[in-house]
């Protein structure tokens, strides 16, 4: 049972003050055994006080990151899924299944979580599952001013994914989850 | 207005406490032939005659137990519990005909279809003997989990540890589990629609507002996550039991399924018991009840150990839960009431060595007696020699908190001469550090101290 934060695009402070008081009250540290970040957060402030949240932080870098030796991306293994991350402005186009799953292919993961579009998406195909946290602060983006604050949560537990989904609509958090499987062939480990 | 006067059998020099004399080559040889950490006690050579016989083959007796339990703290195995006939650690006595002979009358009144619990204690306070699975057996009576009856036995231990099980079932399952068995009962398991391969993922609602960062009080996740700071000391406590045992402490399977039960045990306490949770100290009351059943030549009875241990740890404990609970510490039953009546019990019977240690050199009682009484002097001697004051303390007619009181009075007076002439400084250390005394001679004390007349 693990719990793995992902998160991103915060964009403070440049288009944001700081996460919606509402997510702030429900990150206490304790709970969560590791964190993803996609990027964009922008200061290194932020990334400190994510630190207190949990102490395993994984952050790629977003295009208006102050610090610079953020990798583009990050693959790691929780329990029997590899995650992979990237901020996601690189994959053109923006937000794209099938540009976003040639990444996937490239990195060899089940999971790919990446960023950028601020808009909550999880999509499913041959290759796993790609999640868009969206955006935590509900920054505006390069492409729309309408963003909810968003962010996931997932709890890896053997082959057995379940992703809570957090958005913010109208001052009010609403959680829904998904769940999802991983088929046991794919399972390998480095022998 | 009369003194109390400390009796005359109390001044007599039996009762202080020696190095190991040179009279006794056997016995010591055998303690240096054991390599234990903890010290064997010491045979006294009592000067006076008429009781030099049957002191010295209680104490062989005794020695010898207890270099066969040392034996078997060292020895790595579990189940080695030799009868005392067979072993003969080195070139000991063999067992004394007193310990035979309580053992042969302990079997017989086990072997009744219905036992008589007066007989049963009256015989197991002089001390049970090692061998056969009997401590295990005596214990679980005197505590109550086995009826006097001998045919529900088996109905009655299977009917607890189904309970255990089930408690444990229900109470040792993290969140994820629970939220999936909860699905299952909602909604029917259907397998992952291989057609939906490319596409949304479908979102669903989630029930009962049930996810890992709920606030709620009500919420699963958030009882889990205040319960894991419980777990994680109840995990720190169990690690540091009896590390000088092969039997709680090491990296063997053995030592670390042990644990295990011990952690699921204290647990379970502690979720059933809100009110008290778990505090520290009361892993090291378990450790011996588990190491007594877990060590039970029987294979059924070492199967259920687990279950066993934890009903008669509440079942001991519950005379004792008061001294644990912080807010009661300062109530009529809290753990200073509990102190203050064996600062009286003292003063009711050595007035002269109460009033040096209170009002001369004022060491406060709370100072010693406070681990001593909450933890049952499990911390003041070594493994073996506690579980011979346990059996007296299980088996007392008067319940096991005045004969506790009674035994540390008698800590307390053995060492008198010691006291008296130390201060606060000194005294404090050699409380705090008892002694390594005899413990038949202590448990006769203590059984003395119950026959002074009462004013």
């Amino acid at each position: 049972m693990v719990l793995v934060l992902a998160l991103g695009d915060l964009h403070i402070p440049h288009r944001a003050a700081d996460l919606p008081p509402k997510f702030k009250s429900m990150l206490v540290p304790g709970k969560i055994q590791h964190i993803i970040c996609t990027g964009n957060l922008c200061i290194k402030e932020v990334h400190d006080y994510l630190k207190t949240i949990c102490p395993d932080l994984h952050i790629t870098r977003g295009e208006y990151d102050e610090e610079t030796r953020y990798p583009e991306t990050k693959t790691l293994t929780i329990g029997q899924f590899k995650l992979g991350l990237c901020h996601g402005h690189q994959v053109i186009p923006w937000g794209d299944l099938d540009s976003l799953a040639m990444l996937q292919r490239q990195l060899d993961v089940d999971i790919l979580v990446t960023g950028h579009t601020h808009q909550f998406t999880a999509y499913k195909h041959e290759g796993g599952v790609v999640i868009n946290p969206g955006s935590s602060t509900g920054a505006y983006s390069s492409i729309t001013y309408d963003v909810n604050p968003s962010f996931v949560l997932m709890d890896i537990d053997g082959l057995r994914v379940v992703v809570y989904v957090y958005e913010l609509i109208d001052g009010e958090v609403k959680v829904d989850k998904i769940d999802f499987k991983k088929t046991s062939s794919t399972t390998h480990s480095a022998h | 207005m009369v003194k109390k006067k400390v009796p005359d059998w109390l001044n007599s020099s039996l009762w202080s406490t020696t190095a190991p004399s040179a009279n006794d080559p056997p016995l010591s040889r055998s303690s240096e032939d054991l390599s234990t950490p903890t010290a064997a006690p010491v045979p006294v050579t009592p000067p006076k005659p008429q009781v030099k016989d049957h002191k010295e083959s209680r104490t062989s007796g005794i020695s010898n137990t207890v270099n066969r339990s040392n034996n078997n703290n060292n020895g790595n195995n579990c189940n080695s519990n030799v009868a005392p006939t067979d072993d003969n650690g080195g070139s000991s006595a063999g067992p004394s005909p007193e310990d035979i002979s309580r053992q042969a009358q302990l079997l017989t009144e086990l072997s009744r279809k219905v036992i008589n619990m007066r007989e049963l204690r009256r015989i197991a306070s002089q001390g049970i003997p090692d061998g056969a699975g009997i401590r295990s057996t005596v214990w679980k009576l005197l505590l109550g989990y086995l009826p006097p009856d001998r045919s529900i036995w088996s109905t009655e231990l299977a009917k607890k540890r189904s309970q255990y099980k089930n408690f444990k079932d229900e109470l040792l399952m993290n969140p994820s589990e629970i939220t999936r068995r909860l699905e299952k009962s909602t909604v029917c398991d259907n397998d992952e629609p291989k057609s939906e391969s490319v596409g949304m993922l479908s979102r669903s609602e989630i029930t009962h507002g049930e996810h890992p960062l709920s606030l709620g009080k009500t919420s699963i996740w958030n009882q889990f996550f205040q319960d894991s700071e419980i777990i994680e000391q109840i995990d720190r406590d169990v690690k540091r039991t009896h590390p000088d045992m092969h039997f709680f402490s090491g990296d063997s399977p053995l030592a670390k399924s042990n644990q295990d039960a011990l952690r699921n045990i204290l647990i379970v306490f502690a979720k059933l018991n809100q009110g008290i949770r778990y505090v520290q100290g009361m892993n090291e009351i378990l450790a011996p009840l588990f190491y007594v059943f877990k060590n039970d030549p029987d294979e059924e009875m070492t199967a259920g150990a687990e279950a066993d241990t934890f009903f008669c740890f509440v079942e001991l404990l519950s005379g004792f839960r008061d001294h644990f609970c912080q807010q009661l510490d300062n109530s009529v039953v809290g753990i200073r009431s509990t102190i203050t009546k064996l600062s009286l019990l003292l003063k009711q019977n050595d007035e002269e060595l109460w009033r040096h240690l209170e009002i001369t050199t004022k060491v406060n009682p709370q100072f010693y007696a406070f681990r001593w009484i909450t933890l049952l002097l499990t911390q003041e001697f070594n493994f073996a020699d506690s579980l011979h004051i346990w059996d007296t303390l299980l088996s007392d007619p008067e319940g096991p908190q005045e004969t506790l009181l009674r035994i540390c009075c008698a800590m307390l007076i053995l060492i008198r001469r010691r006291i008296l002439a130390g201060d606060f400084t000194s005294i404090l250390k050699l409380l705090q550090n008892y002694p390594p005394t005899n413990i038949s001679h202590l448990l006769y004390v203590a059984n003395k101290l119950r026959s002074q007349p009462s004013d």
